[in-house]
């Protein structure tokens, strides 16, 4: 990126509108933080991770506690929580036994007697909350009396789930609450790890995202149901319309992708799933969006949100860290591979398999040694991390000159994460999970076997080492995360096994 | 420290039978907030009040002030609700108050989401379009205004309100041609929310709709959302995008400096300032090229390696991908 020309502005075709001149404005400040090509060549170049400012500025909210503004988080504490636990994850920085309490016994204050947790306590059950609170548990919990992990009463946290359901499928976030697709990634991350995952809970869920895709090819907050009109008959649900409401955006598009990857299990067992109104998505709409969110050099190759809007440092994770959930529907960096050209044919047509199938095995990985094998410019994205998202005194941020928060913070250190390494469900991973599965008898009904295998395809997702990229030097590294929870794979490992009654084989190399 | 607006319910002798519950009793929390006593005595008294059940005309009054001093508290408003039902409070008059809050906290779920639970009590959208018109005019792509008015919409599905939509997007457009959420809710009215009448001739509907996408590309070429509305307008109705080929061509040329000025309402050429050649145009016509197969694909993937190499580096990986997956699904 370091380069003596400029980059070249947005084009406005000499017909500026408010969405060009905002454009604009933000690339000139953007320009200020492109190191220079002196700067470059006299090493000066800014591409350090300052992780020790950033553990600072985490640490003295978590500690000491938030400034007097961030009240309008009152409601989401548990985010607060997850968000700085996380993030410590991510910088590869453990917590001592006696915050790790203190933090067990806070998020344990917000569930709620009806189950499900709140933003605070007393404060009425929410998905988004309990999503952060599980997760906040996974990282800081466990087992035990004191671990936080057996006081979650997961019946009534499904009797809440249960409570939430409307007719088509989607969930509210909360009772008398709005509908949309972040509620319902937080309810299937939630149920996932907790093991009460069923088919009564997600039935027609898939088709409700599915309906949620626009014609952009991401996906919005939510869509409008119709219901038949005939007198005397139940109401039923007309499969059109169905109109998103909202364009597509990148936090939704997020939590519908994963979604739709958390309900494949259901969408290959269940008698809906495999007849032939299995719902779909268009995921090659998809990923045009999804790569068409990825600014220009003169936007530092950030990522925005919508069409015509910023690049924002948030969106790292939500759009960047949506490429690895494309490999769960076999679509990825595997299939990928370098372009044919000279004496590269016989590779690329070796490969006979279904995308998705035996190629993102380990196998073959030595194939794409020498390719950047991956949709998005991952270097441009670290570099956006790098320079612009960084605060000079600690924290991440939406971008210059804006202060950092504790959730830009997070969302930039697991979009660098997503950046820096490749993520993959493996095969292998996928077969010593099933050879160690226990069950105390074979369970072959529905649930049973929609249990085992979101058990399988949630822990099958493995770092690819080879394919590491870490921009500024190892120096850089951040952990690895799971692109569906995005917990580490160990936290992820450890709450998993404890609710599903497994032990996991250890991996050779542990990525985290 | 902001000025308290109100004195504290702890000093008031209305609300003394009313017990405070504190937010934390037993646990020392870690990432606590420094709330202002204001903040702090009034959830108190909340909490209290959740505890006893209370619904009142003061619960009102008590969660309308917490939700001035943080909109987002999802509970007050739950409660809130629960208590106007619970009291048959008068739903204009709540209706009143949120036109004042929807545009002060415009970025908020929680005041649009109770709009609807107030609305949908009321069932009487006729002032809405007007109102999320004006909140408009303070955010012109707020998603939650944005996903609220096609909620009125299609909830309500009166023929006298989806009348004026076509309308009301010329003026967003007259605005800003590159505002993303007005060429959704094109998209959201003309093709996804049913039939209406006076459009059920659906052929000349796309034509009008390619028709003004052309000629709104033809003024500022480098707008992914017209770009993007003519591929969802093309794909929806099961059409080529080589129906616009002829259309499309000059936009993936260098600048024409000896272009003369022409009208042409099926096919508008770029202006005269267009900064050409348009990579979106360039994937267009790569598609098109693309879906020819044959000997097009030669020509699809010299459109996609001039993306990759030159007029849009940033995604030469994609580029990359789409050379390749065209090339496997040719040799197969």
């Amino acid at each position: 990126m370091a380069n003596s020309r400029p980059p070249r502005p947005a084009p406005d075709d000499a017909f500026p509108t408010s969405t060009s001149r905002l454009q604009a404005e933000t690339e000139a400040v953007l320009l200020d933080h492109i190191p220079t090509q002196v700067q470059a060549e006299t090493a000066q170049l800014p591409a350090k991770l300052n992780k020790s400012a950033h553990v600072q500025f985490l640490a003295r909210n978590f500690i000491q506690g938030f400034p007097a503004k961030y009240t309008s988080q009152d409601a989401s504490q548990p985010w607060l929580m997850f968000w700085t636990l996380q993030s410590f994850s991510v910088l590869q920085v453990g917590l001592d036994p006696g915050n790790k309490q203190r933090a067990i016994d806070t998020i344990l204050t917000w569930q709620h007697p009806d189950g499900g947790f709140g933003g605070g306590p007393g404060q009425a059950a929410h998905l988004l909350a309990s999503y952060a609170s599980v997760c906040a548990l996974s990282i800081a919990g466990g087992q035990g009396e004191k671990g936080g992990w057996d006081q979650i009463d997961r019946k009534k946290m499904y009797q809440f789930f249960m409570s939430l359901k409307q007719p088509d499928g989607s969930f509210l976030v909360a009772h008398h609450a709005e509908v949309d697709v972040r509620g319902i990634y937080c309810l299937l991350v939630t149920a996932t790890l907790l093991d009460i995952i069923t088919p009564e809970l997600v039935e027609g869920t898939a088709s409700f995202i599915a309906s949620c895709q626009t014609y952009e090819g991401g996906f919005s907050s939510a869509s409008q149901p119709y219901y038949s009109s005939e007198p005397y008959t139940p109401k039923s649900l007309l499969s059109s319309p169905r109109p998103p409401l909202g364009e597509a955006h990148g936090g939704y598009t997020f939590c519908a992708l994963a979604s739709w990857v958390m309900l494949q299990p259901f969408l290959d067992l269940s008698p809906r799933g495999i007849s032939r109104d299995r719902p779909q998505i268009n995921v090659k709409s998809l990923l045009r969006w999804l790569v068409q969110m990825q600014g220009s050099a003169a936007e530092i190759g950030g990522f925005r949100g919508r069409t015509n809007k910023l690049v924002d440092g948030c969106y790292s994770w939500w759009v960047g860290g949506a490429f690895s959930l494309l490999e769960a529907l076999g679509v990825g960096a595997s299939v990928i591979g370098p372009v044919p050209g000279d004496g590269e044919d016989s590779r690329a047509s070796g490969r006979d398999t279904e995308p998705g199938e035996e190629g993102k095995d380990g196998e073959n990985e030595h194939e794409w040694d020498d390719v950047d094998d991956s949709f998005f410019n991952r270097e441009a994205l670290q570099e956006y991390i790098l320079y612009a998202g960084q605060h000079p005194t600690g924290g991440l941020r939406d971008k210059p000159p804006k202060n950092a928060d504790a959730y830009h913070t997070m969302y930039c250190l697991s979009g660098l994460s997503s950046a820096q390494h490749r993520m993959f469900p493996s095969v292998e991973r996928r077969e010593q999970l099933q050879e160690a599965w226990k069950a105390p008898s074979p369970d072959d009904t529905l649930p049973g076997k929609i249990r085992k295998e979101t058990f399988l395809n949630s822990l099958s997702w493995t770092e690819d080492e080879s394919a590491s990229k870490i921009l500024g030097g190892e120096a850089n590294r951040v952990n690895a995360t799971h692109p569906v929870f995005n917990l580490t794979i160990t936290h992820s490992e450890a709450i998993m096994s404890h609710f599903y009654g497994q032990t996991v084989p250890p991996r050779v190399r542990s990525s985290t | 420290m902001a000025k308290p607006t109100k004195p504290l319910y702890s000093s008031l002798d209305e609300w003394v039978d009313v017990q405070p519950l504190e937010q934390y009793e037993k646990v020392n929390p870690l990432a606590p907030i420094f709330y202002t006593d204001e903040y702090k005595d009034a959830t108190s008294y909340f909490r209290g009040i959740v505890k006893s059940g209370e619904m009142s005309p003061r619960v009102l009054d008590l969660t309308e002030h917490i939700i001035r001093l943080n909109p987002a508290h999802y509970t007050a408003w739950q409660y809130r609700y629960r208590t106007l039902m619970s009291i048959k409070a008068p739903l204009d008059v709540e209706l009143k108050l949120m036109d004042e809050l929807a545009v002060k906290y415009l970025k908020t779920y929680q005041v649009w989401h109770h709009r609807r639970l107030i609305l949908t009590e009321t069932r009487d959208p006729q002032r809405e379009l007007a109102f999320v018109e004006e909140s408009l005019r303070e955010d012109t792509k707020n998603y939650h205004t944005w996903s609220h008015r096609q909620w009125v919409l299609s909830h309500f599905n009166d023929i006298d309100l989806w009348r004026g939509e076509l309308d009301f997007l010329d003026t967003m457009f007259n605005q800003d041609i590159r505002n993303n959420s007005a060429w959704h809710h094109r998209f959201f009215v003309v093709f996804q929310s049913g039939v209406r009448e006076g459009e059920e001739d659906r052929e000349r509907v796309v034509r009008r709709e390619l028709t003004f996408t052309k000629q709104n590309i033809s003024f500022a070429p480098n707008n992914p959302s017209a770009w993007n509305y003519l591929r969802g307008v093309l794909e929806f109705n099961k059409l080529p995008f080589s129906t616009v080929t002829t259309f499309v061509f000059p936009y993936t040329q260098p600048t024409d400096p000896e272009a003369v000025d022409l009208v042409d309402l099926d096919n508008p050429p770029p202006s005269k300032q267009a900064e050409l050649p348009c990579p979106a145009a360039i994937e267009f016509l790569a598609d098109i090229y693309e879906s020819e197969g044959g000997e097009s694909l030669l020509k699809a993937n010299q459109l996609w390696k001039s993306l990759a190499d030159e007029h849009d580096t940033m995604r030469k990986r994609y580029w990359e991908y789409r050379i390749k997956e065209s090339l496997q699904k040719g040799s197969t």
